[in-house]
This record gives structure tokens, C-alpha cells and sequence, in this order.
């Protein structure tokens, strides 16, 4: 009797340990099961240069969604975000990918537009711009000031 | 290069032949944007206007082929982003012409010291209502700059309400600095600012003009 009580606690304990597991990889993987809440949108860019699935999409530094997946469409790369909550999107939204200080991961910013129209779930955001290549930035210019 | 300029004083042609049989015919976004810089560049390359004294002549009548290229409201707009709907119509239109003379003194005095840059139209997708036209120019020193212009069918026209120049959208970098301004401080703000700027800037030009005479 006491071997058995013994043996349970083992094995509850055990599997505690392997749902802690589980959840701890699920957490840090940013794995999404069924879909995951909120509603995706894409963007197609001409180049993602280093941003991959799991990078945050923000509006004014706060995350609001990530990349869900990204993959090759007519030669351009088509990103599927995943928005959480209830941000909405306009219409005139704009895409960008950015870098987080220098050399930093890249992430998906969005700057909201002033449309009334709503970008609906699956639709497609159509503004962007692409990452900025420091290097072949060289020598090359910069927009006037306000 | 003979084959080229062939095929480009053939593309002319062709265009001139369809306009004059379809005055009303709204031709793919690239040739209008081709046919209204060759205006741009006939300006510019006006031996008569290149003289100092039609310095303001000149940029006129940039400024008046510009209007035919831009659509300055919806490039305003976008700019503005949120803090466009609570603008009551005046402010909306005052907004829009102060906008357009940042952008004139921003780009047209620019464009004024063209040199014979090659100007390429390198391709056009046109996606529901709205058309890139891809371009690029190539400077005197031979790097090569991007140009994309973002387009929008307004009646039987194309006009252009974003560039994207090396990937930097112009709305984007209006908009975000135009949005800092009002949160930090208030669309008054904004406003007064653009009007001093726009002020001083006519008071330099008077002077330059001046001091010429």
C-alpha cells in the first residue's frame, strides 16, 4: 500500500514535470495550436532580409500581433501576420519591416493610416516598405525635414 | 542604343496615334507618368528658363506640371493619418496647401539642379485600384537610386499619392513625423510650424530675388 502511494506521487510529480516541459517549449517556441486567437492579415514585401516567423508586428513599439508564416509568392515574399486583441487596421496602413537598434532582429512595424476603411480578417495590407539596406545605402539620400 | 531610342520614338508615336484617336482614353499609369516627366525635364532643360532672372518662372511652371502628377489631398491625407478626420474642411484645405509647399520647397528646388540624370521606367503592376510604376535614376556619378511611385486612378487619370524612394516611403516619413509633432505638442503646432517655415522661405527667395536685381 505505502509502495503504491509512493509510486503515484512519483509518477504525478513526473508528470507535472513533462507538462511544465511541454508548456515551457510551447511558451518559448511560440507555437500556436488551433489557430491561435485574433485574425491574420499579409503583406507582401519585395524582401523580408532576416525577418522570420515568430517576429513581432508593433504599432508605436507595442506588440500587437507576429509573423505567422512567410513564404514566396510571384517572386515577392508574402508574410502572413497574426493580429491579437482588437487593433484595427486601415486601409492606408503602412508595412514596414524594421531593426531593432543597428543590428538587431527585425520586426514588422506598422504605422496606422487615417482611412475609414478597415482591412478585414484575410485581407491584405498594401502599403509597405521594404527593409532598408544599410550598405547599399551608402552615398544615398535622405528625405527633407518637416 | 539606336534600336532604343527606335523602339522608344516608335512607343511615342504609338501613344501619340491612340490620344489622338481616344482623347478620353486613360492609357496604363506608366505612360502618363513618362509623358508628364518628359513634361518635367522640358522645363528644366528650357535654355531660355534656365536664366536666373525666370528662376521663379521656372518653378511655376514645375510646380504647375507637379499638380497634374500628384494628387497633393490624398498624399496629405495619408500623411495625416488619424489626426485627418477631426480636421473640419477648412483646416483640411488649408493642410493640403501648406503640405504641397513643404513638398515644393523640399523637392522642387531639387529637382532644379537636374543634370541630365537618365530617368528608366523599369516596370508596372497594377493591383485593384492602385499602380507601382517602378523607376530608377541614375545620378552623374553613376549609382543607381530606386523610384517608386504609388498611383491612384482619379477619373480618366493616374496620379501619384506615395513615392518610395530606396524602399523609404515619403507618406510613411511625413506621416510619422507629422504624428510625433501632434502628440507631442498639437495640430495648432504643426500648422504654425509649416506656415513659419513656408513664410521664411518666401522671405529668402524675396531677398535672393532682391539682392539679384
Amino acid at each position: 500500500m505505502e509502495r503504491t502511494r509512493v509510486n503515484v506521487a512519483v509518477g504525478v510529480f513526473m508528470l507535472l514535470g513533462i507538462l511544465a516541459l511541454g508548456y515551457l517549449s510551447i511558451r518559448l517556441g511560440r507555437v500556436s495550436f488551433l489557430g491561435g486567437s485574433g485574425y491574420v492579415v499579409t503583406v507582401d514585401f519585395p524582401s523580408v532580409g532576416g525577418l522570420k516567423a515568430g517576429s513581432t508586428v508593433e504599432i508605436a513599439g507595442v506588440e500587437i500581433g507576429r509573423v505567422e508564416s512567410i513564404r514566396l509568392a510571384d517572386y515577392q515574399a508574402r508574410v502572413t501576420l497574426r493580429v491579437v486583441g482588437d487593433v484595427k487596421l486601415q486601409d492606408d496602413s503602412i508595412a514596414s519591416i524594421k531593426t531593432k537598434g543597428l543590428i538587431g532582429e527585425k520586426y514588422v512595424r506598422i504605422s496606422p493610416g487615417g482611412s475609414e476603411k478597415i482591412i478585414p480578417p484575410g485581407g491584405r495590407i498594401r502599403e509597405v516598405e521594404a527593409p532598408v539596406d544599410f550598405e547599399e545605402l551608402l552615398s544615398k539620400y535622405i528625405f527633407g525635414k518637416v | 542604343m539606336r534600336v532604343r531610342r527606335c523602339g522608344v520614338v516608335f512607343a511615342a508615336a504609338l501613344l501619340a496615334l491612340l490620344a489622338a484617336e481616344h482623347p478620353a482614353w486613360a492609357g496604363p499609369p506608366t505612360e502618363q507618368l513618362r509623358a508628364q516627366i518628359d513634361r518635367v525635364l522640358k522645363v528644366l532643360e528650357d535654355p531660355e528658363l534656365k536664366k536666373e532672372p525666370r528662376a521663379l518662372d521656372r518653378r511655376a511652371a514645375v510646380r504647375k506640371i507637379a499638380n497634374d502628377i500628384f494628387d497633393f489631398s490624398e498624399t496629405a491625407q495619408r500623411s495625416l493619418a488619424r489626426h485627418w478626420a477631426p480636421r473640419t474642411p477648412a483646416e483640411r484645405a488649408e493642410f493640403v496647401q501648406l503640405f504641397a509647399d513643404l513638398l515644393e520647397r523640399s523637392y522642387i528646388s531639387k529637382i532644379e539642379v537636374y543634370g541630365g540624370e537618365k530617368i528608366q521606367f523599369i516596370g508596372e503592376s497594377i493591383d485593384g485600384d492602385r499602380a507601382t510604376v517602378r523607376t530608377r535614376i541614375t545620378t552623374r556619378e553613376g549609382s543607381d537610386i530606386p523610384i517608386d511611385y504609388r498611383m491612384l486612378p482619379r477619373g480618366s487619370r493616374w496620379l501619384v499619392y506615395d513615392v518610395v524612394i530606396e524602399g523609404v516611403s515619403l507618406v510613411a516619413n511625413y506621416r510619422a513625423q507629422f504624428n510625433k509633432i501632434i502628440t507631442t505638442s498639437s495640430y495648432k503646432e504643426l500648422v504654425k510650424k509649416m506656415r513659419t517655415k513656408q513664410e521664411e522661405f518666401l522671405e529668402d527667395e524675396r531677398q535672393r530675388r532682391t539682392s539679384l536685381k
